[in-house]
């Protein structure tokens, strides 16, 4: 008998379109826990296994963003997906914030416009403003897709993975894993996005408790960026996980146990603090 | 001859010497390890069955602080885990602190001098706090078999293997098809002239990813030792990741079942044999074994399933549950631990009296599971609650002796004669994991294994969470949990 999690699903309506969420785990006296997932996510790809897992903790609320009406897509546009659901699920406040990647950015400037609703913030491999390094990929990227490449996806596999993880699998695995990403035209809009990210005022306006993660091998959003973060957030603590991007797939249990351990007591480290690794 | 000492420790396992090489590292000189055989090591010197290797590999399954550049192979052969434990023991000064051959037969809290009296089999000792490593398998199971005494061949038990015994073209029954058996009938397969296993349930198995290190290799990591610290931290994260198949969370169950089910279909063609070695529950909810040469083994010219428990002998004939005999010249029953009801509880008495076992009458139970009410100053590394279905039971030990050295350190702070767990902070911690263990795939997974306690149904055994979880929780001493009474000061 598989333990089936009772969870709830829910919408509301921003800019005309319908934005679907998911809510699960026990109110207890840690503060309920929102998750927004990054390019080309959803729930179930990014956080497959943090949701569910934390649910035995405590409750959790998902969103799956919905495309907006229009040509580009801009930072407030997720901004507004992520406040409505809030509103709707927490409207007193306050709740945990968790981003990752254009998530984590999504994230930031949620918590900056919310103020003391959002209480506590988790920016897990997200950056500040989009640097040459980061334009350089995005390019590359554009031109795949320009040319219809069949090696897009294994690009985006071979930029999101470390070389630690991948050698722990064949060629065949990994092609078989870059096969199953779909590209649509929502995510084009999301990968454009991604070349204009500026949140670097507002990040000194962030009033939460910010846990910044940090991954050693990212080469998408390499850890400089969450080191800027770290900067730039006043109440901020820093925690880095041997990793590439793909933190939510390789390093998945590493990442619920920060999550845990900052949702169960956002105070245990003070601002300023780089956490120590957990030496197994 | 009575023997006084601070420190008590029973065992020298990877637990009791875990202990001892903290204490010595403090600078605590005053304890005593007592070890029942001749020889630290604990499981890996009781079994040396052929084929015998770890199955967490080598260098997370090791002491974080004495790490190990030279394993030969990610799942290190036992002699090689029992040689690194005794290479242990000795480069930390531990050997002149053991007392070999010295079983403990009863402990006694005596209230009037509220200190520890241990009977062992070398006489007497007396310790003001007693720490037990006695290890959760570490007596064989022998099942009860009708007839065995008549049996005309030789018998053994996995944990006690007779290797006088020739077993060359020998007719060979291997007796169960948990942990130790998959190491063994690869190795008896080899030898036999025709091998039979008698399968009470069949397990799962996924593929085993093991290899040699090259020379290179093991000198990269004498050289870096940063390339060992980030290999424990890979494998100890990949074994974490998968607690969520533990959990009972169907995509990650489903993942492993679906890796199970391939491994078994890749290499068992016929239907029968392949019905045969089909589980009827549900992954996870008894070990998960890993193996590469299990299922061709078993699929061998010269080796046969017996899909039924071993029923009775008679003679040179051994007849399984289903009636069918079979002619043998050597039984081998790797047929388990006694884990559920540990010997070493039997011979506990505590403030009233009553041993540990009996106390333990609807199945083990410890508050951060190492402590009980009415057992003063006694601690239980590696006891109720403690074990793992996904990680190495080393970094739970570790976790625990840091536990107790931060008692210890309290303790000697506040010249604490007498420190007991209060009986309202066990019930409200194994009431925590009461509610964690359900929906879990031990409780859930709908087979019957020693991880839960028949008398009350409850998960004693494992921890039913993430390993990382047991050192944020049970990692550091809890002194609100106690009651804690100063030694009364001496009139000058
Ligand atoms: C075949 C096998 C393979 C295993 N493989 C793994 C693995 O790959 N990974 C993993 O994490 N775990 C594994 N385990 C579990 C293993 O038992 C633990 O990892 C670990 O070795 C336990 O250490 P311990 O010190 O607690 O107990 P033990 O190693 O059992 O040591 C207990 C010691 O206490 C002594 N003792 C007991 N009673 C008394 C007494 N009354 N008086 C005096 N001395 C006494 C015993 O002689 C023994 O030396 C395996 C177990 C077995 C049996």
């Amino acid at each position: 008998m598989l333990d089936n999690q009772p969870f709830r699903e829910g919408a509301v309506t921003v800019g005309g379109v319908s934005v679907r969420y998911r809510v699960a785990g026990p109110e207890n006296d840690r503060t309920p826990l929102v998750l927004v997932h990054g390019t080309a996510g959803s729930i179930d790809g990014h956080y497959g296994y943090i949701f569910p897992m934390m649910a035995y903790r405590q409750r959790v609320i998902a969103l799956d963003w919905s495309e907006p009406e229009g040509d580009a897509l801009e930072l407030a546009d997720l901004v507004a997906q992520v406040k409505a659901v809030i509103t709707a699920e927490v409207p007193e406040g306050p709740v945990t914030l968790m981003g990752y990647s254009l998530g984590a950015c999504v994230a930031a400037l949620t918590a900056y416009e919310m103020g003391d609703k959002v209480a506590n913030l988790i920016l897990a491999a997200g950056w500040l403003r989009t640097d040459t390094h980061q334009k350089m990929r995005n390019d590359v990227w554009r031109q795949l897709r320009d040319q219809d490449s069949a090696s897009i996806t294994q690009y985006m596999t071979f930029c999101a993975f470390s070389p630690a993880f991948m050698n722990m699998r064949t060629l065949t695995d990994m092609k078989a894993a870059a096969g199953m990403l779909k590209i649509t035209p929502f995510v084009d809009k999301q990968m454009d996005l991604n070349t204009r990210i500026d949140i670097a005022a507002e990040c000194e306006g962030i009033a939460a408790k910010t846990l910044v993660i940090g991954c050693t091998y990212d080469m998408m959003v390499p850890k400089h960026h969450s080191k800027q973060l770290f900067g730039a957030i006043e109440d901020a603590r820093y925690a880095e996980i041997p990793s590439g991007h793909a933190v939510v797939h390789e390093r998945a249990a590493e990442l619920f146990h920060y999550v845990d351990r900052f949702t169960r007591q956002p105070d245990e480290f003070p601002a300023g603090t780089i956490i120590p690794a957990q030496k197994p | 001859m009575t023997t006084e000492t601070d420190i008590l420790i029973v065992g020298t396992g990877f637990a009791g010497l875990g202990m001892a090489i903290q204490l010595k590292r403090a600078g605590r000189e005053n304890f005593i390890a007592i070890e029942r055989a001749g020889d630290v090591g604990g499981t890996w010197r009781d079994n040396h069955y052929p084929g015998i290797a770890c199955d967490v590999p080598s260098h997370l399954y090791s002491y974080s602080y004495l790490p190990n550049p030279d394993w030969s192979r990610v799942f290190s052969p036992g002699g090689e885990i029992q040689a690194y434990i005794r290479k242990c023991a000795e480069d930390e000064g531990i050997l002149p602190h053991i007392h070999f051959h010295t079983d403990m037969l009863k402990s006694t809290w005596d209230e009037a001098s509220k200190r520890w009296v241990v009977e062992t089999s070398k006489g007497t000792y007396v310790a003001k706090i007693l720490i037990t490593g006695t290890g959760h398998l570490a007596d064989g199971h022998m099942p009860r078999i009708e007839g065995l005494d008549s049996f005309v061949g030789d018998v053994f038990h996995s944990a006690n293997w007779d290797h006088s015994v020739s077993l060359e073209g020998k007719r060979i029954g291997v007796v169960g098809s948990g942990a130790s058996a998959i190491q063994i009938v690869p190795e008896m397969q080899k030898v036999a002239s025709e091998m039979v296993v008698f399968q009470r349930s069949a397990p799962y198995m996924i593929p085993r990813w093991d290899r040699e290190f090259t020379e290179g290799e093991r000198r990269m990591c004498r050289r870096d030792p940063s390339v060992v610290e980030d290999l424990r931290s890979e494998i100890f994260w990949s074994g974490e990741f998968n607690f969520a198949q533990r959990r009972n969370i169907p995509r990650f169950l489903n993942e492993a079942k679906a890796l199970a089910v391939g491994h078994r279909e890749a290499h068992i063609k016929d239907p029968d044999l392949l019905a045969k070695l089909t589980p009827d529950y549900e992954i996870g909810c008894k070990r998960l074994l890993i193996s590469n040469t299990y299922y061709p083994a078993i699929a061998a010219e010269n080796a046969t399933l017996e899909a039924s428990a071993l029923k009775r002998v008679e003679g040179n004939m051994a007849y399984g549950a289903s009636g069918t005999g079979y002619e043998l010249d050597v039984l081998v029953f790797a047929t388990g631990f006694e884990a559920v009801r540990p010997p070493f509880a039997a011979r506990i008495f505590g403030s009233e009296g009553i041993s540990l076992d009996a106390h333990w009458d609807r199945g083990m139970q410890a508050y951060d599971s190492i402590a009980v009410n009415g057992y003063p100053n006694l601690f239980i590394i590696n006891g109720p609650n403690t074990g793992l279905g996904h990680n190495s039971v080393v970094y739970i030990i570790e976790a625990q002796v840091d536990y107790i050295m931060g008692a210890l350190q309290q303790i000697e702070e506040q010249s604490i004669e007498v420190i007991e767990v209060k009986r309202t902070a066990e019930d409200a911690y194994m009431e925590k994991l009461d509610t964690m263990a359900q929906g879990t795939v031990w409780l859930a997974g709908g087979c019957k294994s020693w991880y839960v306690d028949d008398r009350s149904g409850r998960l004693t055994l494992v921890w039913p969470d993430f390993a990382h979880s047991f050192r944020d929780e049970n990692g550091t001493f809890h002194p609100e949990g106690y009651d804690m009474q100063p030694a009364p000061v001496a009139a000058e």
